[in-house]
C-alpha cells in the first residue's frame, strides 16, 4: 500500500522508492531493501504496477514503475478499508469516558 | 496474461529482476561513497542493508511461479541427479522396492479379478444367489431346490424381480456322423433376464419352452463360432443332440458366461426336457438338483428377502414333510460374496503376507538411506548452515524417496505383469474369474499409490534424522567416522530387528503351510492313485436298452484290458476327487422308520473288478462278481465307515438294506450287503471317513460311469487306443473326462499347493531382505568405526576378538528380532488355523526351525562384513583416519 501510495505521487525506480519510503517514514520504518523487490514483483504480477526501463537523470539505467488504473482503483478500496480499521482502533483505544 | 505466456516471458522478467537489484546496489554504493566511505566498505554497507541477495530474488521470482509444484520440480530434478551420481545405491534400492511393490501389486490384481471386481451382468449387486438350509445339519448347510420347491419360490415370493433356476450337465452333439461331448446347463426360461443379458441374435428363452416337447437351446458365442461357423440364420434350426431335436433360439454376445466355472458352458437347454416323461424330474419333490438365481426388486434388502423366501420354505415343509421336513428355511447371499466365498481367506492370507513384504522391504531402503544418509550428513549440514529450512531439507530427503519409489513401483508393474501373466498358468482352476486377472486401472492406480505410501514410509524416518543433525556438529565430524550419532545406529538397529521379525512370521507361516501340505500328500486316498486312466462316455440311454448298455461296457472292458501294457480295466462312479457325486436315502431291514427320517449316504456304482483295479482293500465278504448282474440277487458292498456307523459290533454281511434308488428294471429292490471295503478319500485328501455304498452298475444303470485302467506304465499313452476301441464299437459314443487319478488328486490339491508356493516364496523374499537388512547395517557399522577397530587391534586385540565382536552385535539382532518375531507368530498364525490339516498353529517344531534358520542367516550375514573388518590392517586403518 506504500508502494502504491508513494508512486501515485510520481514514477519512480527501485532505489529511489527505497529512499522515498524511508524519508516520509522518518526513518521509522527499517526493512532490508532488498524485500521492496518481492513485494514489486508480486504488484506486477498482480497487474496494480507496470515497468519500463528508462534513463534516470543521473544517466542510470533505471527500471521506472507506473502505477495503473487497476493500481489506483485497488489502492482506494485499500485505503477507505484501512482508515476504517484505523478508525476503529482509534475508537477502542480512546480515552475511556466516564 | 496467461500463464502459458508467462511461462515464456519469465526468463525475461527473471534477468531483469537481477540487473535492476545489481542497479539498486550500484546506486546505493555511490550514494555511500558520496558521504565519503571507501569503495569497500561502501559495497559490504549497501549488501548488509540490502539483505540477501539470493534470497530477495528468489522471493522475487516466486511472486511468479507456483511455489510449491516448481520447488517440488526442481528438488525432484535434483534428486534424480543425486541417485544417478549414486547409480548402485539407486539401482539396489529400486530393485528392492521393485520386488515388494511389485509382488503386492500382483497379488492385489488377483484379489482385485477375483473379490472385488463386480460381476459382468447389469445392476449385479441386486444378484442372490439362493438355497434352502438344511436344518438336519449343524451351522449353515445350503442344499439345491427341487423344481416343485422352485416353482413355488417363484411364483409367491414377493421380494424378487425373476428367480432362475440353472443345473449342470453334458450333452453330446451330433452333426456328420461325428459327435462332440458338450458342457450344457439347463435352464428356467426366465434365467437370461434375470441376469439382464439378451441374445444378439435370435430370441430368448419364453415360458413355453419349458414345458415338454419345446427342447429348445441357446448357443453361446464361442460355439457359435467354432461349430456354426457364425451362421447369421442359425435362430430357428434344429440341432440333433442325445438323441432328441433342438431348436436353436438364439445366440448369447461373446463373453457372456453363467455359471462362472471352469469350463464355461457351450450352450443352456430349456427345462423341457426334464418335463418329459411319465414320471418327470419337474414334478419330483425329493429331486434336489437345481441352484437359483434371483434379482431382487429395488429397495428390498437381503434380510427381507431371506424372511420372505423363508416363509414359503417353512410352508412346503409342513405341506409335504416326506421330501421338505428339514428344508424350513432360505438363504439368501449376494451371488458375488457367494462365488468368491471360499477363496477370500486364501487370498487376504497372501494380501496379508505379501503387505509383510512390503514393510521388510520399507525398513530395508530405510536402512539403505539412513546409512547413505549418514555419509551425506556434511552436505545436509552445509546446507542447513547456509539457510536451507529444515522443512526444505525434509522435503528434499522426501522427494529423493518418493522418487526412489516411483522408480520401483514402475519396474513393480513390469514384475506383476509377469507373475500374475506366469502365475496364472500355476492357479488353481476352481477359483472362479481367476483366469481374467490381468494389470488394469484399478491395479495401476494401486500401484501408484503403493509406491507413494511406500515412498513416505521408508523415507520418513531417515529424513527427519537428518533434518535434525545440528550442523555445527556435522560438518566437524562430517569427514570422521568416529561418531557415527547413537542414535542413529539405534535406529538402523530397530529396523533390522523389525525386518528379521516380519521375516520369521513369514517363515513360520510357510513353515506351517508346508508342514500341512506334506500331511496332506501323504495322506493315504484308500486307493492306489498311481497309474490309473479314468474316461467317461456317453451311451446313448434311448439308443441301447439296459442290457445292451451293460453289454457295451463288458464288450469295451474285455478289449481294453487285452492291451499290452494294461494290468486291469474296470467301470465305476463317482471317480475319487471329481466333481461327480450323489447321496442316496436307504431303509434298513428291521429297523423301520417314518418316511423323510431315513438315512442317506454317499452313493457309489462299481463293475466287477473295480475295488481291484483301485486297489481299494477288501475287508470282508466279497467284491462284485458276475452273479451280480441282471439275473443275480439284488447286493450291495458298504464301506468301513458305513458299516461302523450302522451296525457297529455287528458284522453287516448278509444284513439287508433298501436304497430308494434305481434304474427301470431294479426299481428299489432290498439289498444284500455281501461285502465291506476300505474308506476312501472321495472329496478331497483333507476330508474326513464318510459311510459310503456301492450298488452293482448292472443293477442300477443310472448315470454313466467312468473307465478305470490301471496301467504298468504312463497311463495316458493308452488314451487313444481307447478312443479308437470306442469308436470301433459305436461312432456315436463320445468320450470325455479323460484325466488321470493322479490329476484328480493333485486338483483337489491345487488350492493349498497354491497358497504354500507363494507365501514360501514371499518368505524367501523376506528371509533373504531380512539378511540383507542385517548385512548392510554390520557393514556400515563397520566403516564407522574402522578407527575403533583399527584402535582396538593397535592395542593388541586378535583377529578374532573383532570378528566374534562383530558376529555377536549380528547375532544379537537376530536373536532379538527373532524373539519379536516368535511373539508375533504365536498369535498371527491362529489366523492359519482353518487352512492347517494335522498341525496345530502353533507347531513348535516348524517355530523351532523356522528359528534357527534365521538364526543361521543372521550368522551367515554377519559374518562377511566381520571377517572383512578382523583383515583390516590397523597402521593403514589409523594412517587413513
Amino acid at each position: 500500500m506504500m508502494i502504491l501510495r508513494s508512486l501515485m505521487r510520481e514514477p519512480m525506480h527501485g532505489y529511489a522508492l527505497v529512499q522515498h519510503i524511508k524519508q516520509r517514514s522518518n526513518e521509522l520504518l527499517q526493512v532490508e531493501e532488498g524485500s521492496l523487490y518481492p513485494a514489486l514483483q508480486r504488484l506486477l504480477r498482480e497487474g496494480l504496477l507496470k515497468a519500463e526501463w528508462e534513463t534516470s537523470a543521473t544517466n542510470r539505467r533505471v527500471r521506472t514503475y507506473r502505477i495503473t488504473p487497476a493500481g489506483k482503483k485497488h489502492l482506494e478500496r485499500e485505503m477507505s478499508s484501512f482508515e476504517r480499521m484505523l478508525e476503529g482502533i482509534n475508537l477502542v483505544l480512546s480515552p475511556l469516558e466516564s | 496474461m496467461t500463464w502459458i505466456q508467462q511461462l515464456f516471458t519469465r526468463r525475461k522478467i527473471f534477468s531483469d529482476l537481477s540487473e535492476e537489484i545489481q542497479q539498486h546496489l550500484e546506486e546505493k554504493t555511490e550514494a555511500l561513497m558520496a558521504e565519503g566511505m571507501s569503495r569497500q566498505e561502501a559495497v559490504r554497507a549497501a549488501k548488509r542493508e540490502f539483505g540477501n541477495v539470493t534470497r530477495m530474488q528468489e522471493r522475487g521470482r516466486e511472486a511468479w511461479m507456483w511455489p510449491l509444484a516448481e520447488s517440488l520440480w526442481a528438488d525432484a530434478k535434483f534428486a534424480v541427479r543425486q541417485l544417478y551420481k549414486n547409480l548402485g545405491f539407486a539401482l539396489t534400492a529400486i530393485l528392492t522396492l521393485a520386488l515388494g511393490i511389485g509382488a503386492t501389486t500382483a497379488i492385489f490384481s488377483l484379489v482385485n479379478t477375483v473379490l472385488l471386481r463386480p460381476l459382468p451382468f447389469p445392476e449385479q449387486s441386486r444378484l442372490m444367489w439362493l438355497a434352502q438350509q438344511d436344518h438336519s445339519l449343524p451351522g449353515v448347510a445350503p442344499e439345491a431346490l427341487s423344481y416343485p420347491d422352485y416353482f413355488d419360490w417363484r411364483a409367491q415370493n414377493h421380494t424378487f424381480i425373476g428367480l432362475a433356476s440353472y443345473t449342470g450337465g453334458g450333452i453330446t452333439l451330433e452333426s456328420g456322423g461325428e459327435t462332440q461331448r458338450l458342457d450344457a446347463e439347463e435352464v428356467s426360461a426366465n434365467f437370461f433376464q434375470v441376469l439382464g443379458v439378451s441374445p444378439i441374435l435370435g430370441r430368448d428363452f419364453r415360458w413355453e419352452d419349458e414345458k415338454p416337447g419345446n427342447r429348445t437351446i441357446m448357443l453361446s458365442y464361442s460355439l457359435w463360432k467354432s461349430n456354426f461357423s457364425s451362421e447369421k440364420d442359425i435362430a430357428g434350426k434344429t440341432i440333433r443332440m442325445d438323441g432328441h431335436s433342438y431348436t436353436v433360439a438364439g445366440v448369447m454376445p461373446k463373453g457372456f458366461q453363467f455359471p462362472l466355472e471352469n469350463p464355461a458352458p457351450a450352450l443352456w437347454k430349456s427345462i423341457a426336457d426334464d418335463a418329459e416323461g411319465k414320471d418327470p424330474q419337474t414334478s419330483q419333490r425329493g429331486f434336489d438338483c437345481l441352484e437359483v438365481i434371483g434379482r431382487l426388486r429395488a429397495e428390498v434388502t437381503v434380510e427381507q428377502a431371506k424372511s420372505d423366501l423363508s416363509l414359503i420354505a417353512g410352508n412346503l415343509a409342513r405341506q409335504y414333510p416326506d421330501n421338505n421336513k428339514q428344508y424350513s428355511s432360505a438363504l439368501v447371499e449376494s451371488e458375488l460374496q457367494h462365488i468368491t466365498g471360499d477363496t477370500r481367506p486364501a487370498l487376504r492370507l497372501l494380501f496379508g503376507a505379501v503387505t509383510l513384504v512390503l514393510l521388510i522391504v520399507c525398513a530395508n531402503v530405510a536402512g539403505l538411506l539412513l546409512a547413505r544418509g549418514s555419509r551425506r550428513s556434511s552436505e545436509f549440514a552445509l546446507r542447513a548452515a547456509i539457510g536451507a529450512s529444515r522443512a526444505a531439507i525434509l522435503r528434499q530427503l522426501l522427494v529423493e524417496s518418493v522418487i526412489l519409489s516411483l522408480c520401483g513401483g514402475a519396474a513393480g508393474v513390469a514384475l506383476a505383469y509377469g507373475l500374475v501373466h506366469e502365475s496364472v498358468k500355476l492357479m488353481p482352476l476352481n477359483i472362479p474369474r481367476i483366469q481374467d486377472a490381468s494389470i488394469d486401472g484399478s491395479v495401476l492406480m494401486f500401484d501408484l499409490a503403493v509406491s507413494l505410501a511406500t515412498g513416505l514410509l521408508f523415507g520418513v524416518l531417515p529424513a527427519w534424522r537428518m533434518s535434525r543433525s545440528a550442523p555445527a556438529q556435522a560438518l566437524r565430524d562430517g569427514s570422521r567416522g568416529v561418531a557415527g550419532g547413537r542414535g542413529q545406529n539405534r535406529i538402523h538397529s530397530g529396523l533390522v530387528i523389525a525386518q528379521t521379525a516380519i521375516g520369521l512370521v513369514l517363515l513360520v507361516g510357510s513353515g506351517l503351510l508346508i508342514r500341512s501340505f506334506v500331511r496332506i500328500l501323504n495322506v493315504d486316498p484308500g486307493f492306489d492313485p498311481k497309474n490309473v486312466l479314468t474316461a467317461r462316455m456317453r451311451v446313448p440311454p434311448d439308443g441301447l436298452s439296459h442290457d445292451h448298455n451293460i453289454q457295451f461296457y463288458q464288450q469295451l472292458l474285455a478289449r481294453i484290458s487285452s492291451f499290452p501294457g494294461v494290468l486291469s480295466a474296470s467301470a465305476g462312479w463317482p471317480a475319487p476327487m471329481s466333481q461327480s457325486s450323489a447321496t442316496g436315502s436307504f431303509g434298513i431291514e428291521g429297523r423301520p422308520v417314518a418316511k423323510g427320517d431315513e438315512p442317506s449316504e454317499s452313493l457309489g456304482l462299481a463293475m466287477p473288478g473295480y475295488f481291484e483295479t483301485m486297489r481299494i482293500p477288501l475287508l470282508a465278504g466279497r467284491t462284485f462278481g458276475e452273479q451280480d448282474g441282471l439275473k443275480g440277487a439284488p447286493s450291495v458292498i458298504v464301506n468301513q465307515a458305513f458299516a461302523n456307523k450302522y451296525f457297529p459290533g455287528e458284522n453287516p454281511l448278509g444284513k439287508r438294506i433298501r436304497p430308494g434308488v434305481g434304474d427301470d428294471v431294479f426299481e428299489h429292490p432290498v439289498r444284500e450287503i455281501v461285502g465291506v471295503v476300505g474308506d476312501i478319500k472321495r472329496k478331497g485328501l483333507t476330508a474326513g471317513e464318510e459311510p459310503q455304498y456301492f450298488l452293482p452298475y448292472a443293477q442300477a444303470v443310472i448315470t454313466n460311469p467312468y473307465l478305470v485302467v490301471r496301467t504298468s506304465g504312463d497311463p495316458l499313452l493308452i488314451q487313444s487306443a481307447i478312443r479308437a476301441a470306442v469308436r470301433e464299437m459305436d461312432k456315436s459314443v463320445p468320450v470325455y473326462q479323460v484325466a488321470t487319478l493322479e490329476d484328480y488328486i493333485s486338483k483337489s490339491t491345487a488350492q493349498p499347493r497354491f497358497q504354500t508356493f507363494l507365501l514360501t516364496g514371499f518368505a524367501s523374499i523376506a528371509l533373504i531382505l531380512a539378511a540383507v537388512g542385517l548385512y548392510g547395517l554390520l557393514s556400515y557399522m563397520v566403516v564407522q568405526r574402522t578407527l575403533e577397530i583399527g584402535l582396538r587391534m593397535a592395542l593388541g586385540a586378535q583377529r578374532a576378538d573383532v570378528l566374534s565382536m562383530i558376529v555377536r552385535r549380528g547375532f544379537a539382532l537376530s536373536l532379538f528380532g527373532v524373539g519379536a518375531g516368535v511373539a508375533i507368530s504365536a498369535f498371527i498364525t491362529r489366523l492359519l488355523s482353518g487352512m492347517l490339516f494335522g498341525i496345530p498353529p502353533t507347531d513348535p517344531a516348524t517355530f523351532a526351525a523356522t528359528t534357527v534358520l534365521l538364526l543361521l542367516v543372521g550368522i551367515v550375514a554377519s559374518c562377511v562384513p566381520a571377517y572383512r573388518a578382523a583383515r583390516m590392517d590397523p597402521m593403514t586403518t589409523l594412517r587413513d583416519q
